[in-house]
C-alpha cells in the first residue's frame, strides 16, 4: 500500500475496466459470414489498452508514492476536495438537471434557467448581478433557440407543462 | 472540366449568404482566438452544429473561416495584453508584447496581421498544388496501407499531444473503443449495447467531441472561484491602429523569414497531431537562429512577431493537404472538419478530390478568401475583439454551455445525444484532470470507423496478416508510427543517452526500405537520399567522437 499513488488507482480502474469490455465482447453475436468477426476489431483494442494499462501501472508503482507537493492546492479532506472542486460539481448537477427538465419546460425555459443558475452560482447574487444574469441568459438562450428555431428550421424540444 | 468545377465552387462560394457566414465565421474566429482559455478547436466545434443544414460547400467555408480567424485572433489578445490568445500564438508575444509596451503597438498589430495574411497565402498555394499529387499517392493505397495509415496517425499524435506517451495512447485506444458502441457497420450486430435501446444506437460522435473538447475544457476555466469571476485580460492597451503600410514594408524587407516561417507550418500542418502551438515555437526558434541580431529576439524584434504569425496560419493548410489528400485529419480542427463532411455522407479519402472536385475547389477558395477576409475584419473591428477579453470568464462558460445543448440537439433532434454531451462531458474532466491528452481519444473517435472498415476489408481480399509487412506503404507507416512512438522518450532523453546519436540516422536507413521496394525511379532515388543524410549524420558524430550534445527543447503542449 505505500508504493501506492493516484496514477496507480487510474491504472487499477482502466484494467478493471477493460476487463469488463472484454467479458461483454463475449456477448456479441458472431454471424456466419464476413472475415473478420464483429468483436474482433474490439478485442484488438482492449488488448491493446489492457496493455498499455499494465505498462502504466507497473510505471506508477515503480515510480513510489506521491510526495506532499505533487498536487498543489488539492485538499485531502471529503469537504476540502468538495470546497475545491465545487464549481465543476455544480456545473455538472446544474447540467443534469436542465437535461432532466426538458420534457417539461421544454428546451428555451430550462435553457433560461440553466444558464442563469449557473451564472448566479459562479458569478453571485448581487441584485445588480442578478440582472445582468438574467439578461444574458435571456437573451443567449433566446437568440440561440431563435436561430435554430426560426433561422435553421430546427424543432427543439418542447415542454409537457408549458407547450413551449 | 477543371474550369467548370472551379466555376462551380465560385458560384456556392461567391453567394451572398456564404459571403456573410464567412464574414461571421472569421469574426466569430478572432473573437474566439483573442479570448485566452478558448481554444479555436472548440470554437470550430461549436460552430459544427449551425453548419449541418447548409450544404457541405457553405459549411465547410464557415467553418473555415473561424478557423483562420482563431489562428489570427490570438495574437491580439498576445501582443496587447502579453496573453496569448491561444496556444498557436505563444510565440508571438515574446516579442509582440514588448513592441507594444515599447510604444509601437499599430506596427506589431501590423506585423503579426500581415504576416498571418502571407503565412496563410503561402500555405494556400501549398494547399492546391501539393493536395492534388499528394492524393495521386494515396490512390496507390490499399486498405492493408490505410489501415496502417490510421494507426501511424493515432500514434503520432498520442506522441506528440502530451508529455506521456503511454497515457496518448490509452488515449486513443479509448477513442476506437468509443466507436465500437452500438451497432457493428459492416454487419448490423449490436456491440456493448448491454441490453439498452439507447447504447445500441452508438454514440453521436459529434456530442462525443463537444463533450469531451468544448464542454471539459469550460469547466476546468472555471474551477477556481476567484479566476471565474475576473476578467479574461484586464491590462494592455486598447487604443491601437493598425500601422498597415509599415508593417508590409518590414515584412518586405524580412521576407524570407516570413517564407520560412510559411514553410515550417506548412510542413508541421501535414504532420498528424503537430498543429500550431508547435509550428510557432519552431519558427520562432529557426529565426532565431538564423537572425543576424538574435540579442534583439525578446525585446520586440520583428522577426519574432514574423515567424511564428506567418507559421501558425499556415499549419492549417498543411492540416487541410493531409485531410484532402488522405482522408486523415492533421489535427483536432480539421478531425471536426471531417465529422462536418461525414455528417454531408462525404467520405474524405485519395479519391475525394477526383470524385468531390466541387466541394474540393470550394475548400481551396474558401481558404484563400478566408485568408484575405480576416485582414479586412481584423483591421476594421480591433477595439471590439480586444473588448471582448474583458469578458468575464463564467459568463463566457455559462453561455456556452447553455449554446452546447441546444447546438448538439439540433444535429440529429435526439435527446440522447445531450447525455452523451453530459456524460463525454465528465469523461473528459476527469482526463484532463489524469492528465491524458484528449487529441488522441478525439483522433480515435474519428478515425475509428474508418480503421475497422479497412482492416475488415483487407482481411476480406486476403487473410494473410503479412501483407500489413510486406506491403511497402503499409511498412512505411508501420517503421514511422514505431519511430514516432519512440520520439517522446528521444526528446527527454537527448544529448543525455549514447542510443540517441544513432535516433536520425536509424529512422533514414529504416524508413528508406520500404520507398526502395516500391520501385519506380523518384522514390528509390528519395531512398539514396535518406541513406546519403544518415550516413552523414552518423560520420559527423563519429568525427566528433560521439560526444552527447546539449539540446535545449521546447515544450509541447495540446492546442
Amino acid at each position: 500500500m505505500e508504493r501506492l499513488n493516484r496514477d496507480t488507482f487510474v491504472a487499477v480502474f482502466l484494467l478493471l475496466f477493460c476487463g469488463v469490455m472484454f467479458w461483454a465482447s463475449f456477448d456479441i453475436r458472431e454471424p456466419d459470414y464476413g472475415m473478420l468477426p464483429p468483436s474482433a476489431w474490439p478485442r484488438v483494442i482492449l488488448t491493446l489498452m489492457s496493455f498499455l494499462s499494465v505498462i502504466y501501472l507497473v510505471r506508477s508503482l515503480s515510480r513510489g508514492p506521491d510526495g506532499p507537493g505533487a498536487y498543489p492546492g488539492e485538499p485531502k479532506s471529503l469537504l476540502g476536495w468538495i470546497a475545491y472542486w465545487r464549481n465543476p460539481i455544480a456545473c455538472f448537477a446544474l447540467f443534469a438537471g436542465y437535461l432532466t427538465a426538458i420534457p417539461w419546460f421544454g428546451m428555451l425555459i430550462s435553457g433560461v434557467a440553466f444558464v442563469f443558475c449557473l451564472l448566479t452560482f459562479l458569478g453571485g447574487w448581487s441584485p445588480r448581478r442578478l440582472l445582468l444574469h438574467a439578461a444574458v441568459a435571456i437573451f443567449a438562450v433566446g437568440g440561440m433557440w431563435s436561430i435554430f428555431t426560426y433561422g435553421l428550421r430546427v424543432l427543439l424540444p418542447t415542454g409537457e407543462w408549458t407547450g413551449i | 472540366m477543371i474550369i467548370e468545377n472551379i466555376a462551380d465552387a465560385f458560384a456556392h462560394i461567391l453567394h451572398a449568404k456564404t459571403l456573410l457566414l464567412r464574414a461571421v465565421g472569421v469574426a466569430g474566429g478572432l473573437i474566439a482566438g483573442a479570448i485566452p482559455g478558448f481554444t479555436i478547436a472548440m470554437a470550430v466545434v461549436l460552430t459544427l452544429p449551425f453548419t449541418f443544414s447548409m450544404p457541405p460547400e457553405q459549411g465547410l467555408a464557415t467553418m473555415i473561416s473561424v478557423f483562420v480567424g482563431g489562428l489570427s485572433g490570438g495574437l491580439m489578445a498576445g501582443v496587447l495584453t502579453g496573453i496569448p490568445g491561444t496556444p498557436s500564438s505563444v510565440a508571438t508575444t515574446f516579442d509582440g508584447f514588448p513592441m507594444a509596451r515599447g510604444g509601437r503597438p499599430g506596427l506589431a498589430l501590423g506585423l503579426g496581421v500581415w504576416s498571418s495574411f502571407t503565412g496563410g497565402m503561402i500555405s494556400a498555394v501549398l494547399l492546391v498544388t501539393l493536395a492534388p499529387q499528394l492524393a495521386r499517392v494515396g490512390l496507390e493505397f490499399q486498405p492493408w496501407d490505410y489501415f496502417m495509415l490510421v494507426m501511424f496517425a493515432l500514434t503520432i499524435t498520442a506522441s506528440l499531444a502530451g508529455a506521456d506517451l503511454i497515457k496518448g495512447l490509452i488515449a486513443g485506444a479509448l477513442g476506437l473503443l468509443v466507436r465500437t458502441v452500438g451497432e457493428d457497420e459492416a454487419a448490423g450486430i449490436p456491440r456493448f449495447d448491454f441490453g439498452s435501446e439507447v447504447l445500441l444506437q452508438g454514440f453521436d460522435f459529434i456530442a462525443v467531441l463537444i463533450g469531451l473538447f468544448a464542454f471539459s475544457q469550460l469547466l476546468n476555466d472555471v474551477r477556481d472561484p476567484k479566476a471565474a469571476r475576473t476578467s479574461l485580460s484586464e491590462k494592455g492597451t486598447m487604443d491601437a491602429r493598425i500601422e498597415h503600410w509599415q508593417a508590409i514594408k518590414t515584412l518586405i524587407k524580412h521576407w524570407s523569414v516570413a517564407l520560412r516561417g510559411a514553410l515550417i507550418g506548412t510542413f508541421t500542418g501535414i504532420l498528424p497531431g503537430a498543429g500550431g502551438s508547435v509550428a510557432n515555437i519552431l519558427a520562432y526558434d529557426q529565426a532565431k537562429k538564423t537572425s543576424k541580431n538574435p540579442k534583439e529576439f525578446g525585446k520586440g524584434s520583428p522577426e519574432g512577431i514574423i515567424a511564428p504569425e506567418s507559421s501558425n496560419n499556415a499549419t492549417e493548410g498543411g492540416a487541410l493537404i493531409t485531410m484532402m489528400a488522405l482522408g486523415i485529419p492533421g489535427d483536432v480542427t480539421t478531425a471536426v472538419m471531417l465529422g462536418a463532411l461525414l455528417i454531408h455522407d462525404v467520405v474524405p479519402s485519395p479519391s475525394f478530390i477526383a470524385e468531390q472536385p466541387v466541394l474540393a475547389y470550394s475548400i481551396f477558395i474558401s481558404f484563400f478568401l478566408a485568408t484575405i477576409m480576416m485582414v479586412i475584419v481584423q483591421s476594421g473591428m480591433l477595439r471590439v475583439f480586444v473588448l471582448v477579453t474583458r469578458v468575464r470568464m463564467y459568463i463566457l462558460t455559462g453561455v456556452i454551455l447553455g449554446f452546447c445543448g441546444i447546438g448538439v440537439f439540433a444535429i440529429n433532434n435526439v435527446d440522447l445525444d445531450l447525455w452523451t454531451l453530459f456524460w463525454f462531458g465528465v469523461l473528459g474532466f476527469l482526463m484532463r484532470h489524469f492528465g491524458f491528452p484528449l487529441a488522441p481519444m478525439i483522433l480515435g473517435v474519428v478515425l475509428g470507423n474508418i480503421a475497422e472498415l479497412n482492416l475488415a476489408r483487407a482481411l476480406a481480399i486476403d487473410s494473410d496478416l503479412t501483407h500489413f509487412v510486406t506491403r511497402p506503404w503499409s511498412l512505411f507507416f508501420l517503421i514511422i508510427a514505431l519511430f514516432s512512438a519512440v520520439f517522446p522518450w528521444f526528446q527527454s532523453v537527448r544529448g543525455k543517452q549514447k542510443w540517441t546519436l544513432f535516433y536520425l540516422p536509424g529512422v533514414c536507413f529504416a524508413a528508406s526500405v520500404p520507398l526502395f521496394m516500391m520501385g519506380g525511379i523518384p522514390r528509390p532515388i528519395i531512398a539514396c537520399v535518406l541513406i546519403a543524410v544518415g550516413l552523414w549524420v552518423l560520420y559527423r558524430r563519429w568525427r566528433n567522437g560521439w560526444v552527447l550534445e546539449a539540446y535545449e527543447g521546447h515544450e509541447i503542449k495540446e492546442g
